[in-house]
């Protein structure tokens, strides 16, 4: 173990014994604000076990990675080919754009009313509010990617004979691909920020729907549990995402 | 009195760790008050750490070095450090730069627009006060880093390879230039190059140092024959084509040769 | 030899046929106007909301209020996040214990800590400045320890033998060489602060421009939510517009660095 590792290893202790003394141990921080260790653990046996807000944990989390799922893979099976032939063909990088500049500064999260007006509060709006959110980045960095693909390796490919089809296939796309990754990752996270408000908004299961009924109720035990689920959840798509690409990305030096 | 006594260090990098690395072993020297030493050696000899060591930009091992009768334990402005990057700040101007290290000491306005003026005139810089260091070439940009060092009015000027950026030419008109200048300003330097010609030139002695690990291998006098041939009073070429200047170099050459030598 | 079509002509086709077809679409009666507003609707509501108040009070009032509590987050964000980032990319213990706690508070999505803001400072102005500061302070951090990782250590040195206090190194040397990567994380600051207000209004929050959309929907009024909409996007645009251009500054600044 490396002196860094140490350091956060026991600044991690330290604030969790800080945690409990600041509220079982001296109760200097009202429950009512911030749980404590105890509540916490308590919380998260009760929602695991038993349920809240209308399902365990497990149905809670899973109904919300499905959601999150959906969304994410729609827009990126969408996105990339757009974002690619925006790179690729400077016409329909002239035909899209204006579109794409109107629509952007939207944040995606500003699209829940209406996509509630279109689709009520079901699964269906807010399968719509991800796959806008998740579908900007997407498009964006397979864009820069395609669009900044180095020249003399185009050059390179054409004049040893390749076909066009060749070209895009073991140029143009392994070239961009570290870029195209970024922008999934962006995607991934802004797919994730958005599922948490569409669902806090409204809806019958997911993690939201626990965080929202937990604040109704003034459960702060249940909110940091609902909280660090949301987190965990998160994570564990960031790092499988981490793990596809590199998969894909083999030939990168590592650094 | 700003001698520098470099007493017995030994610098190892990586100490209780795995693989520790001993870059330096034993180096014992003194530069005496207002001395112009450089130090020539292979590279992997230490000459670049033992210059940070006085700077106080790392630490020592063992033993101590000590500036103006004091140990050394961190960087100050008694020892300005002129570095081969230059190392000016790009977002401020000429002016801004040089009394970077007067400001550390609490220098006047007063005070400071005098020296800004004072060096550029002794730079040759004349005018360039409001200019940003990407609007100079490589040669002006190190005579304003010179000049800031010298601002600070440190009692000691650490030199690692600072004209080693620069192209042959304009070296050729700094090493003559700062002859110049620490002619009429001196101050106790240390000089780290791998240029022979220009440790020679240069400085009053000349150390030549060895590696694995890093050791002084020998200490070469030139103040005496520089004097006795008035190489100051010549220009630089002619200097360096003098039978006194080719001896000298060819002494420090044999002693840099047989390192390599050891590794063949 | 082919006629080429300049690509401009593209780019007005594009419009053309977006906002043309939108219109037709509705003036056709394919979608019902409580689904989707006409653009005229969406402008004929604009002027309506400029001059009489809607939830409490005119378009533009709403706005400000809402771009107030942004500045207030947003600078809080800034202001903690940089000299944080700052003081974590010069001192490696400080990194090391800021890291851990960090990592695990940037994987919680910003909006879910609506519910702990509300709860500890009201649903008014407190509440919706910790949403926003929480969604824009992890692009402050991690771009101001970026940025600073990135200062030539020369330069450090360089300050450090000039005889340099700790506070000079940050602002002189610190903060300004890392000025190109904090003006780019403060863009995307900004643009995340800027949304989880909006989402703040949406859940709690009972004013603002957030709270008018909202407001619209439950009215089934989907043309005071377009409207919305776009102010919402309008401010955004002209927050980045402003950042952008204090980016370009920078850049030309530190040009031949």
């Amino acid at each position: 173990m490396n002196r860094s590792t140490l350091t956060g290893a026991i600044t991690v202790v330290v604030v969790f014994m800080l945690w409990w003394l600041l509220t079982s141990g001296t109760g200097l921080i009202n429950p009512l604000r911030f749980p404590s260790p105890e509540g916490f653990a308590s919380a998260l046996g009760r929602i695991w076990s038993d349920g809240y807000a209308g399902g365990t944990l497990m149905e809670h989390i899973w109904q919300s990675l499905r959601l999150v799922l959906i969304g994410f893979l729609t827009a990126v099976v969408v996105g990339m080919p757009l974002g690619f032939l925006m790179g690729y063909d400077r016409r329909i990088e002239a035909f899209v754009n204006p579109i794409f500049l109107l629509l952007r500064p939207i944040p995606p999260l500003a699209w829940i009313p209406l996509a509630i007006v279109w689709f009520g509060l079901n699964d269906a709006s807010k399968v719509f509010v991800i796959f806008v959110s998740a579908f900007v980045p997407s498009v964006i960095n397979t864009y820069t990617g395609v669009r900044n693909v180095r020249k003399t390796l185009i050059e390179a490919a054409r004049v040893h004979g390749a076909t066009e089809a060749r070209v895009i296939s073991e140029v143009y796309l392994p070239d961009s691909a570290p870029m195209i990754f970024t922008g999934l990752r962006l995607s991934l996270q802004a797919s994730w920020t958005t599922l948490v408000a569409a669902e806090l908004v409204g809806a019958f299961l997911g993690l939201g729907r626990a965080l929202q009924t937990a604040y109704r109720d003034v459960n702060t035990s249940m909110i940091l549990v609902t909280m660090v689920a949301i987190a965990i959840a998160g994570a564990i798509t960031t790092i499988l995402l981490g793990h596809v690409e590199k998969r894909v990305i083999r030939w990168r030096a590592t650094t | 009195m700003s001698e520098i006594v470099i007493d017995n260090i030994t610098k190892i990098f990586g100490e209780g760790g795995a693989k520790p690395f001993t870059a330096i072993k034993d180096v014992d020297f003194h530069v005496k008050d207002r001395e112009f030493i450089s130090v020539v050696g292979p590279s992997g000899c230490g000459k670049t750490t033992l210059m940070r060591m006085v700077a106080g930009l790392e630490t020592v091992s063992r033993g101590e070095i000590r500036v103006a009768g004091k140990p050394v334990k961190g960087p100050g402005p008694d020892r300005a450090v002129v570095f081969q990057q230059f190392a000016l700040f790009p977002w401020k101007t000429v002016r801004e730069n040089i009394v970077f290290g007067m400001r550390s000491k609490g220098a006047s306005k007063a005070e400071r627009d005098k020296a800004v003026h004072h060096y550029l005139t002794l730079m040759k810089m004349e005018g360039t006060e409001d200019k940003y260091p990407h609007q100079l070439s490589g040669g002006m940009q190190q005579r304003v880093a010179i000049a800031r060092s010298y601002a600070t009015d440190p009692g000691v000027l650490l030199m690692d390879e600072p004209f080693g950026a620069l192209d042959a030419q304009t070296r050729t008109i700094m090493q003559e230039e700062l002859v110049r200048v620490s002619k009429d300003n001196p101050r106790t330097v240390m000089f780290i190059t791998h240029s022979v010609e220009e440790a020679v030139y240069l400085a009053d002695r000349v150390v030549v140092m060895g590696r694995n690990p890093g050791h002084i291998r020998e200490v070469i006098d030139v103040a005496q024959t520089r004097q006795a041939e008035k190489w100051s009073e010549e220009p630089i070429d002619d200097v360096m084509e003098k039978s006194s200047f080719t001896h000298l170099r060819g002494q420090v050459w044999r002693l840099l040769r047989e390192q390599m030598g050891d590794d063949m | 030899m082919k006629r080429r079509i300049p690509l401009l002509a593209y780019s007005i086709a594009s419009l053309v046929l977006f906002f043309g077809g939108w219109q037709a679409v509705v003036s056709a009666g394919l979608v019902s106007s409580f689904v989707l507003p006409s653009p005229i609707d969406v402008i004929d509501r604009t002027i309506t909301m400029m001059i009489r108040p809607f939830a409490g009070a005119l378009l533009w009032e709403h706005a400000l209020s809402s771009i107030g509590r942004f500045l207030g987050g947003f600078g809080l964000a800034a202001a903690i996040g940089i000299p944080l980032g700052l003081m974590m990319g010069r001192f490696r213990l400080l990194e090391d214990i800021v890291t851990p706690l960090f990592e695990g508070y940037r994987y919680v999505a910003p909006l879910a800590w609506v519910p702990f803001a509300a709860l500890w400072f009201g649903t008014g102005i407190g509440g919706a400045i910790m949403v926003i500061f929480t969604g824009a302070f992890a692009p402050c951090v991690i771009n101001a320890y970026r940025g600073a990782r990135l200062v030539d250590r020369h330069l450090i040195e360089a300050a450090q033998t000039h005889g340099a206090s700790e506070l000079r190194i940050g602002w002189e040397v610190l903060l300004p060489g890392a000025l190109p990567s904090i003006v780019a994380g403060l863009r995307i600051s900004a643009g995340l602060g800027w949304q989880s207000l909006i989402g703040a209004e949406l859940i709690v929050v009972s004013s603002g421009i957030g709270y008018v959309m909202i407001q619209g929907q439950s009215n089934l009024s989907p043309e005071t939510v377009v409207t919305s909409m776009l102010v919402i996007g309008l401010v955004g645009l002209a927050i980045d517009f402003g950042l952008r251009a204090a980016e370009t500054a920078v850049r030309r600044k530190w040009e031949g660095q």
